[in-house]
């Protein structure tokens, strides 16, 4: 286990530094220039020059990425093009905002998710699976804006019970918090609650025809305790493999509600980061995106031995 | 919409669509005081106005500064030299009165007033003025030094009176200084802050800058070190950004927000239906419009010359065809069909509101694809004329572009179009790698300002490539004159020449649409497009 861990972390370490050149290159390869985008209405050439000057766009690219990196090992991700702020203060602003409507999202797609999926594969082939079904097909073909959009006319405006807009962290003030991310967090958790109740259905529906099952049924076990204590166990790995998966997903995908609500998140950052050319902020968020996924895929693999104890990670003794 | 801010975003060359613009015009919502504009109570002094902005602001440093957007939060914490009144004249408004000009035109002497602190305590002196003027002017990475660019030096004459001196007599100067190149920084503050400056600005204002919270939010509370605190009610005005143009309408809806800038034409009927809101309208200084490729071969500021094949075309060849092109363009049914009928046709760079304006800078070439069939045809040109047409992203830049494709078919051209990201399309346009592109301005107090960088020979922002002595002695002769009517009578022949050049169609002028909620009175906007809270506030119950 410890060595695994180690390998891991190194293996982590060197995907970090391939990512900060991928994607220092990257915004470099972006048509587009950062200072004549900065100069907007005052495009004079002179003021462009002294924009790439001052911001040392002009130097060679390696000298950039050299700078880019001797900064980064100082923990400074250097500042913002357009606002003129500390890039690593603007993003450490913004994540917990997209962190907290992921994890709420999440929450809120395992409870649907899940729910229904059991329920879709002990009461098959009958109401409760087409229910369950159509809420799946629902939520997958549903898209974002448009029931983001609905759910503000229908609680903000027709009858007025929820904000339609802002953050309130849930540190700050847990009430306001849960009515602020109430609707974003039902719009983004939908669409991941019918991955997982499909998968959720799938996996109960292999584990209820299981011989371990029929054993427990065999031993007397009420059926609460059979489905719920062997068979959704059992089923949660691939459902967790879903969820650490989709909670990057989440977090990048949580740019439209972030717009639509007015959530001062990550991904709304980053798309305007993108528009603006901001090359610190655009290499700030694609960095900690990409440390935020290994982070997610380690804990994943983590997270199996504890669901699964025959799972052994790294180990070959199985 | 688009960009921002740039949409821009980054703002400013404004590709269509929602990107928008300086306004101009007067018609407003009511001023201060007892006339409220809402038909409702008194103004009562106190509260939070919570504004929707379409765009970030950029850094709020008056000297870095870029975005059209950062100039509304500007005009509540930072005052000018001069200001512009609601029929666009220009006003004393740190100035205690209107620059004296030299006879020869090359100085100009500007008395500061005397009762003004900034919002740190330090007092307003000339002094003051000439450290914020020689920043702007000096600074590494300023985008003020070529508005400035005619300014030689700054003299103090005494403790309240400067005088600029001019390398050339440039009559537009005060205008400059009633924009962000006249905002006067606390000498002090820029002392202390240095470059810091813009994450906590100090001038002169209504109210003094309290907070930021980068992509979020922007709060302003009421300074009362401010020369005039006692006609300004707010305690606070919360500046929200939000991009998207339906969110933003939503939050008018439902009340999280009580100003909401830049209301979507589709947008109008639904807020004017409503009893507990109202819209202000104004038009505005700019436009929008299609550059055509005429010259710009080498890249903008370099001399133009011939195309290479792959982009000339008849267009770029022949000013007949240009005039085919604009004669197949029904402006009004653009407005119609495109902006329901919100914004207004234009057919030349000034703005009807201008002073500057005449019935001559107003004219049209008239609608009639078939005679623009005719012109092709006796300029021996093969019908359907193809042509390339870059446009925004956003789906307003899609439907005009479109109804331009539609129109133009009936005249005899074949455009195409080229949706292409905002920041991409502003370096095609200055490398000259494009035909035409739909893109506009978002309009000064001076014609000037809408004029000499598009249409002088080698100018920063001629990405068309336009090159024609005659324009370039006309704009030199208009930005030295100081008689209005002289400057207006040298604009109405320039408009006359480009009439017949073309090297832009002027399409149309958006107009600013500000949705207000009734709750609050003594909005203003006006002159340069900017929503004005200095006397506005909440009615009593």
């Amino acid at each position: 286990m410890g060595r695994y861990l180690l390998r891991r972390l190194v293996e982590s370490a060197v995907t970090l530094v391939l990512a900060t050149m991928v994607v220092f290159a990257g915004v470099r390869a972006l048509p587009g220039d950062p200072a004549r985008t900065l100069a907007g209405e005052e495009a004079d050439p002179a003021a462009i020059a002294a924009i790439r000057e001052k911001y040392g766009l002009d130097q060679p690219l390696p000298v950039q990425y050299y700078r880019y990196v001797e900064n980064l090992l100082h923990g400074d991700m250097g500042r913002s093009l357009r606002t003129g702020l500390p890039v690593t203060e603007t993003i450490a602003a913004a994540l917990p905002v997209t962190l907290q409507l992921a994890v709420f999202s999440l929450v809120v797609a395992v409870l649907i998710g899940v729910g229904a999926g059991v329920v879709a594969a002990v009461r098959r082939r009958g109401p409760a699976e087409w229910g369950a079904n159509a809420v799946a097909l629902l939520g997958l073909s549903v898209p974002n804006f448009w029931l983001g959009l609905m759910m503000i006319l229908v609680f903000a405006i027709a009858f007025p019970v929820l904000p339609a807009s802002g953050f309130v962290s849930v540190f700050e003030d847990p009430v306001e918090s849960f009515r602020h991310l109430l609707m974003p967090a039902l719009v983004l958790g939908t669409g991941l609650a019918a991955v997982v109740m499909r998968q959720t259905r799938s996996a109960m529906l292999e584990a209820l025809s299981a011989d371990y099952v029929r054993t427990a049924r065999a031993k007397g076990l009420s059926q609460a305790q059979v489905v719920l204590g062997h068979a959704l166990r059992n089923s949660l790995i691939v459902v967790t493999t879903i969820v650490g998966l989709q909670l990057g997903a989440l977090i990048s995908g949580a740019v439209v509600t972030e717009q639509i609500f007015v959530l001062p998140g990550f991904g709304k950052l980053t798309i305007d980061a993108v528009f603006t050319r901001d090359y610190p902020m655009i290499q700030g968020v694609v960095l900690v995106t990409a440390a935020g996924y290994i982070v997610i895929n380690l804990l994943v693999d983590l997270l199996y031995s504890v669901i699964d104890p025959r799972i052994r990670v790294g180990g070959g003794d199985l | 919409m688009s960009a921002s801010t740039l949409r821009r975003r980054a703002a400013v060359l404004l590709v269509t669509g929602g990107l928008a613009v300086t306004a101009a015009c007067s018609p407003i919502d009511s001023s201060g005081g007892d006339d409220n504009g809402a038909g409702q109570g008194q103004i009562r002094p106190g509260g939070e106005l919570r504004v929707a902005l379409a765009e970030e602001p950029d850094i709020l440093d008056p000297t870095l500064a870029r975005t059209l957007v950062g100039r509304v939060v500007f005009n509540a914490i930072c005052e000018k030299l001069y200001d512009v009144d609601a029929d666009l004249n220009l006003v004393p408004q740190l100035a205690a009165d209107m620059p004296d000009f030299a006879a020869d035109g090359l100085s100009m002497t500007i008395p500061i007033r005397q009762d003004v602190v900034f919002a740190d305590g330090t007092p307003l002196n000339a002094e003051a003025v000439k450290i914020s003027l020689d920043r702007h002017r000096e600074l590494e990475g300023s985008a003020r030094s070529a508005e400035l660019a005619s300014v030689d030096s700054v003299e103090l004459v005494d403790e309240f009176t400067v005088q600029i001196n001019l390398n050339a007599p440039f009559s537009p100067l005060t205008s400059v200084l009633a924009d962000r190149a006249g905002m006067i920084m606390s000498p002090a503050a820029l002392a202390e802050k240095g470059e810091d400056f813009g994450t906590d600005p100090v001038c002169v204002g209504p109210f003094r800058f309290e907070n930021r919270v980068a992509q979020d939010r922007i709060e302003v509370v009421k300074d009362p070190n401010y020369y005039d605190a006692d006609t300004v009610y707010l305690d606070k005005v919360t500046y929200l950004i939000i991009a998207d143009s339906t969110t933003r309408f939503n939050n008018l809806l439902s009340g999280e927000v009580e100003v909401q800038d830049r209301v979507a034409p589709t947008d109008v009927a639904a807020l004017e239906a409503r009893d507990d809101l109202r819209l202000i309208s104004s038009d505005s200084l700019g436009y929008q419009g299609i550059t055509i490729n005429i010259g710009n071969a080498n890249g903008v500021t370099q001399p133009p010359g011939e195309l290479p094949e792959d982009l000339a075309s008849p267009l770029s060849r022949n000013p007949v065809v240009r005039r085919a092109l604009e004669m197949s363009l029904d402006r009004e049914a653009i407005n119609q069909a495109v902006f329901l009928g919100q914004f207004s046709p234009a057919c030349g760079p000034i703005s009807p509101a201008s002073p500057f304006s005449s019935d001559v800078a107003q004219t049209c070439r008239e609608h009639n694809p078939t005679a623009a069939l005719d012109l092709l045809d006796r300029a021996g040109v093969e019908t359907p004329v193809r042509v390339e047409m870059m446009i925004g992203t956003d789906a307003q830049a899609r439907r005009l572009g479109e109804a331009i494709q539609a129109q133009a078919a009936e005249g005899g051209f074949e455009i195409v179009l080229n949706p292409t990201e905002f920041s991409a399309a502003l370096d095609l346009a200055d490398q000259g790698q494009f035909q035409t592109f739909q893109i506009g301005w978002s309009g000064r107090v001076d014609p000037d300002g809408n004029i000499a960088s598009f249409l002088t020979t080698q100018a920063p922002l001629n990405t068309s490539g336009y090159s024609n002595p005659e324009a370039d002695r006309l704009i030199a002769e208009a930005r030295a004159a100081t008689d209005v009517a002289q400057r207006r009578e040298l604009y109405a022949q320039l408009h006359e020449l480009l009439q017949d050049d073309l090297p832009i169609i002027y399409l149309y002028r958006q107009r600013n649409l500000t949705g207000v909620s009734d709750r609050v009175a003594g909005v203003e906007v006006y002159g340069d497009g900017l929503l004005r809270f200095a006397h506005a506030g909440f009615v009593e119950e």
